[in-house]
């Protein structure tokens, strides 16, 4: 995609459509944490299976790409719970003339930086490892 | 000017939906109805669209031009990013030929909140007054405007997943008249908006009626503000 064409499609998103595109990602993280509460909750019932059943369970997210994965369950919820206060906010009637501003800067912009704030240690602490 | 490309949409044959493309001559200050004519007119008479006043006041020449729905009257060529400049029927309504599409589900949504005013007292021998700082002086101006274009109703994506839904122009309008201190049918009106199925609490706030809405009318503020006035509805109805 050349630079022009990013550049028209994010001023058409931004501008037009920030309403149905922050549905879209309300609905998108709402999936993705629902796809990781199941697993949540599966790994969590190997607990009445005993230690050892548990203790196998846990191995399997010892694996480098699970601590990638910590990091994008962050981000996601990050969105999604930033995301839902912006809708809970427009459903009273609070801000709901600045919508746009409050997706794009409210939960894209201090979500990113939030994210950041998590992400960076859990990465150098889980993924390489640092101070360790 | 130059020669644009459109890609017009035609009615399905056997099923399978099909467009045409033409290449068109613009001229200044052209707008898509001006186009349309054009290709009419030079090179496929037998294509339908519908139009009345080209002065963006009638709402009949709505259409879904570059996948938003708009005004043909009102829309200048030059104003359009796209390389192939695409018109299609507005969404969510029946197609009857090529453009012109079926108003009807529409209609059917707006007749069920009553939109006519229902007075108070149809005896009363004088004019009512509406104080200039009730609810309804400060919201009318910017709210009943519309001219029942549909545009907002085929850009909602919730009516497009759900037939029950009223849509935006038919909520705007019974928002209106339940701040009318002149009308007598809120009662009825608020059990219809307050429907699980058909009313307010299906709008997700998606803002695509907002963005459509050819005369700016923020749709979706009406139907966030009868949201909030939902929580206590005996002070609408006491207006």
């Amino acid at each position: 995609m050349s630079e022009d064409a990013a550049r028209k499609l994010v001023e058409k998103y931004r501008w037009q459509f920030s309403g149905m595109l922050a549905w879209g990602v309300q609905r998108v993280t709402g999936l993705l944490l629902l796809l990781y509460l199941l697993l949540h909750v599966r790994t969590v019932h190997k607990l009445s299976e005993g230690p050892a059943a548990f203790d196998q369970a846990m191995a399997f997210f010892r694996h480098p790409v699970f601590k990638l994965l910590e990091i994008a369950l962050l981000g996601t919820v990050i969105l999604h719970a930033l995301n839902g206060v912006r809708i809970t906010l427009i459903d009273l009637g609070v801000g709901h003339q600045r919508h746009r501003q409050l997706f794009w800067i409210f939960a894209l912009g201090a979500g990113a930086l939030i994210f950041l704030a998590g992400a960076i240690p859990i990465f150098l602490a889980s993924v390489l490892k640092v101070g360790t | 000017m130059g020669i644009r490309t459109f890609r017009v949409a035609r009615s399905p044959h056997n099923g399978i939906s099909r467009s045409d493309r033409f290449e068109v001559l613009l001229e200044d200050r052209m707008t898509v109805l001006d186009a349309l004519f054009r290709i009419q007119r030079e090179q496929d008479a037998t294509m339908s669209f519908r139009c009345a006043c080209r002065v963006g006041m009638c709402g009949t020449c709505a259409m879904y031009i570059d996948r938003v729905p708009r005004l043909a009257c009102q829309t200048r060529v030059i104003t359009l990013r796209s390389r192939v400049v695409s018109v299609e029927p507005l969404p969510n309504l029946p197609v009857l030929k090529d453009l012109v599409v079926s108003l009807d589900p529409f209609f059917e949504e707006w007749k069920k909140v009553r939109p006519a005013l229902h007075p108070l007292d149809g005896e009363a021998g004088e004019l009512a007054r509406i104080p200039a700082d009730s609810a309804y002086a400060r919201h009318a101006p910017r709210k009943r405007d519309c001219i029942t274009c549909g545009a907002c109703f085929s850009a909602c994506g919730i009516r497009a997943s759900n037939r029950n839904y009223l849509g935006p122009a038919a909520i705007n309008k019974a928002f209106l008249r339940l701040l009318d201190p002149r009308d007598g049918a809120k009662r009825e009106r608020l059990r219809i908006l307050n429907d699980e199925h058909q009313g307010i609490w299906r709008c997700h706030t998606q803002f695509n009626c907002t963005v459509a809405c050819p005369k700016g009318i923020d749709l979706t503020d009406s139907i966030v503000r009868l949201k909030r006035a939902m929580l206590r509805p005996e002070r609408l109805l006491r207006g």
